[in-house]
């Protein structure tokens, strides 16, 4: 049966995908806002087009171009990922349900994201990188094309590799301490990217998460 | 991470420790409590009552500029980070919270109270109803919601951009450095929890008197201590099964619940009561409030008894620092995401119009009642219980009953909605700023809060309210002068960062 009562955070199909409800403004024909969960792509539908999805243990399916299983069977620690699943907010926290955040501190009650939130240990599934042998892949409705390439091509990745590739626009900040250096990239030819400045880097260089921060992309903004 | 945690501990404990001390002096010697709180009372209004006036004339000058200042395009959070709410619902919620249920207490009562006992001249006249309306817009207007201005950017500034812990210490760090985590950092957050219980207090006092108030106008119930204390009891019970169970949620849905209704009473009444006179007395009053402003916040009586000051001014002045605190973490939570200039924007001048104009409705309709529709009794009616007088002032309205139902929900809705989200900010601040404060700390705190409340109504009502919070906002006061130029400090360095990543990307 089609949902119609879409909400905010649901997880829903749409077009056989995986995709995140972020918004509904019910006074437009197309009412129902989403972003797809693989590459982060925002689409536009209708509560008829799109059908729930409620995430539970052992799902696995690709964030931002990188894979992740849904687990429970440790608390999240820094720098992990957390599927907000089951979301009771104090009087002063803004998420919703499903909202992925990354955790910057954690401690027995529970963790804080870096959007300031204080998430309790109950309300989330830790998004572990990769996916578990014996897990569902959620990725697509109809499991019969599961052997679609990019999927398992994207899932067998490990996680250092699978990590999102430069792309033009991007700001990146060098982490060094002496001084603060943040530049665009400006230009990709094969394995070299080209920073604005006439910097120019391998990309398994720019990778290095220890040397260079990835900020943000000018085109998101 | 233990040397965070035991720190927590430790401000709970002492802040725990000092308030109960409070409550058993209280309990035990309520007329010693009365007395000596009057002493202090007595003492900071004569000595002190100028570090008030002029900490908080400063604040609205110091807001105005951040305004104007090259800080004005820094953004609250990361540089990609945008609003969490839209403008409108952002601003909506601000307005509830920083005023809540004193607005609904007070927007009737205190114009009728300044019109029969005016600061100066003569009582029943004219003039005294514009007077009273131009002090009703002064206490309500941009001071109070500078002290927020000041404290709520303060707050989001060092946790979102500089990643501190969600305390009050943290805005000192550019003053302090890591001697945040030490005493002198503990004492600064010992101070604010003390200062916000308090504030809390003051207004759950209240909020159980208006209620009370509610109950007699509507069922009947006799409007007494006993069902105060009742009315306290059971809201302490309501909202600990809140925390229990996760329905902080429903907290939410109540709040905008609240909202909505405030809105749609202000309008009923802009509709069914005197509306031109309403559009006048906004109009004139509003010109009155810009004129005199300078003069109004700087009125001490040197050479004469300043009762009327203490009492009103003093008192709000105090409140608004009491409750600052609280106010200004809710504020710093929903904001993230905006510039310093929408934050100033948003945070002073948008509800200080917003305000101006329920008190022109809710006041200006009450004094057009008492001064041109002959309803003489209805200011003696207002000045003997002030805690009835929004209930009698709808009496005297088309669709009363209707009237008196809303304003009693929004009245209980703002008592529930302050209580909840009182524990979580004094679990914050008592637990080293952590955004996750545990269920025990809540409730121990939601406890306490009710406990001040009832302690502080049996020892004499409004008085001691009013005298306890003036006492523990003082230090306070000074406490937000200094954090000023922390903040300052911190924007100064993030707009040298920010030139600096420039100049170093343009060189390389």
């Amino acid at each position: 049966m089609k949902l119609y009562q879409v909400r905010k955070g649901q997880f829903v199909y749409y077009n056989n995908e995986l995709h995140k409800v972020y918004g509904v403004k019910p006074m437009y024909k197309l009412s129902v806002h989403l972003i797809k969960l693989r590459d982060l792509t925002q689409h536009i539908t209708n509560a008829a087009s799109v059908e729930k999805y409620k995430p539970k243990e052992n799902d696995s399916f690709i964030f931002n171009h990188k894979a992740y299983t849904l687990k429970k069977e440790r608390n999240a620690e820094a720098g992990d990922y957390i599927l907000i699943h089951n979301p009771m907010p104090d009087s002063l926290d803004t998420y919703t349900l499903n909202e992925i955040e990354l955790v910057e501190t954690a401690d027995k009650k529970g963790v804080i994201t870096g959007n300031s939130h204080g998430v309790k240990h109950n309300e989330y599934l830790l998004m572990v990188p990769g996916r578990a042998a014996g897990g569902n892949p959620i990725d697509y409705k109809d499991k019969a094309n599961d052997e679609d390439e990019s999927l398992s091509d994207i899932g067998a990745l490990s996680p250092a590799t699978s990590e999102q590739l430069p792309s033009l626009g991007d700001i990146y900040k060098k982490k060094d301490d002496v001084s603060i250096f943040e530049a665009m990239v400006v230009a990709i030819k094969d394995q070299t990217v080209y920073l604005g400045g006439g910097l120019e880097i391998t990309q398994e260089e720019l990778m290095n998460s220890e040397k260079w921060e990835f900020l943000y992309n000018l085109l998101d903004k | 991470m233990d040397s965070n945690k035991n720190m927590g501990n430790s401000v709970f404990i002492i802040s725990l420790l000092l308030t109960l001390i409070f409550i058993v002096w209280g309990v035990f010697f309520t007329d010693n409590l009365a007395k000596v709180t009057d002493i202090i009372y007595n003492g900071s209004i004569d000595y002190l009552g100028w570090v008030y006036l002029g900490a908080t004339l400063f604040f609205v000058i110091f807001s105005i500029y951040l305004l104007f200042s090259k800080y004005g395009d820094i953004r609250l959070g990361k540089k990609t980070d945008r609003p969490d709410f839209n403008t409108a619902s952002w601003l909506a919620m601000l307005f509830g919270a920083g005023m809540g249920i004193g607005i609904v207490y007070w927007s009737v009562a205190e114009p009728v109270t300044h019109y029969t006992s005016p600061p100066y001249g003569e009582g029943y006249t004219i003039d005294a109803a514009n007077t009273a309306m131009k002090y009703t817009f002064f206490h309500w207007g941009l001071d109070p919601w500078a002290i927020y201005t000041v404290i709520g950017l303060a707050l989001a500034f060092f946790q979102y951009n500089k990643r501190l812990p969600a305390a009050i210490s943290s805005a000192f760090h550019p003053i302090l450095g890591d001697r945040i985590y030490g005493p002198i950092g503990k004492t600064i957050d010992i101070l604010s929890i003390f200062a916000t219980v308090f504030g809390i207090a003051t207004s759950l006092g209240l909020g159980a008197m208006q209620v009370t108030a509610g109950m007699h106008d509507l069922f009947g119930v006799p409007n007494q201590l006993f069902v105060q204390m009742i009315v306290i009891v059971v809201a302490t019970i309501i909202f600990i099964i809140s925390i229990n169970t996760g329905l902080e949620r429903g907290i939410q849905y109540l709040s905008n619940a609240a909202m909505i209704l405030s809105f749609a009473i202000m309008l009923l009444i802009l509709i069914v009561g005197p509306t031109l006179t309403v559009i006048k007395v906004f109009f004139n009053t509003t010109g009155l409030y810009i004129s005199d402003f300078i003069h109004m916040s700087l009125r001490l009586k040197p050479f004469g008894e300043g009762e009327w000051i203490a009492s009103w001014t003093l008192f709000y002045w105090a409140w608004w620092i009491a409750w600052a605190p609280f106010v200004g973490m809710f504020i710093a939570r929903v904001s993230k995401g905006r510039t310093v200039r929408e934050f100033v924007i948003g945070v002073l001048v948008v509800p200080t119009l917003g305000t101006c104009l329920w008190m022109s409705i809710f006041g200006g309709s009450a004094l057009e009642l008492v001064l041109n529709s002959g309803n003489h009794d209805l200011a003696k009616k207002i000045t003997k219980d002030v805690s009835l007088s929004i209930f009698t002032f709808f009496d005297y309205l088309p669709l009363s009953s209707v009237l008196s139902i809303l304003g009693f929900a929004v009245v209980v809705i703002y008592y529930i909605t302050v209580a909840d989200t009182a524990t979580f900010v004094l679990g914050m601040l008592s637990e080293g700023g952590t955004l996750n404060p545990s269920n025990k700390i809540k409730m121990t705190w939601g406890v306490i809060q009710s406990a001040l409340a009832a302690v502080l109504l049996l020892a004499g009502g409004l008085n001691v309210l009013q005298t306890a919070s003036i006492a523990a906002a003082l230090p306070f006061a000074i406490i937000l002068v200094v954090m000023c130029f922390s903040l300052v400090k911190g924007l100064k360095s993030e707009v040298e960062v920010q030139r600096g990543n420039k100049r170093s990307a343009n060189h390389s």
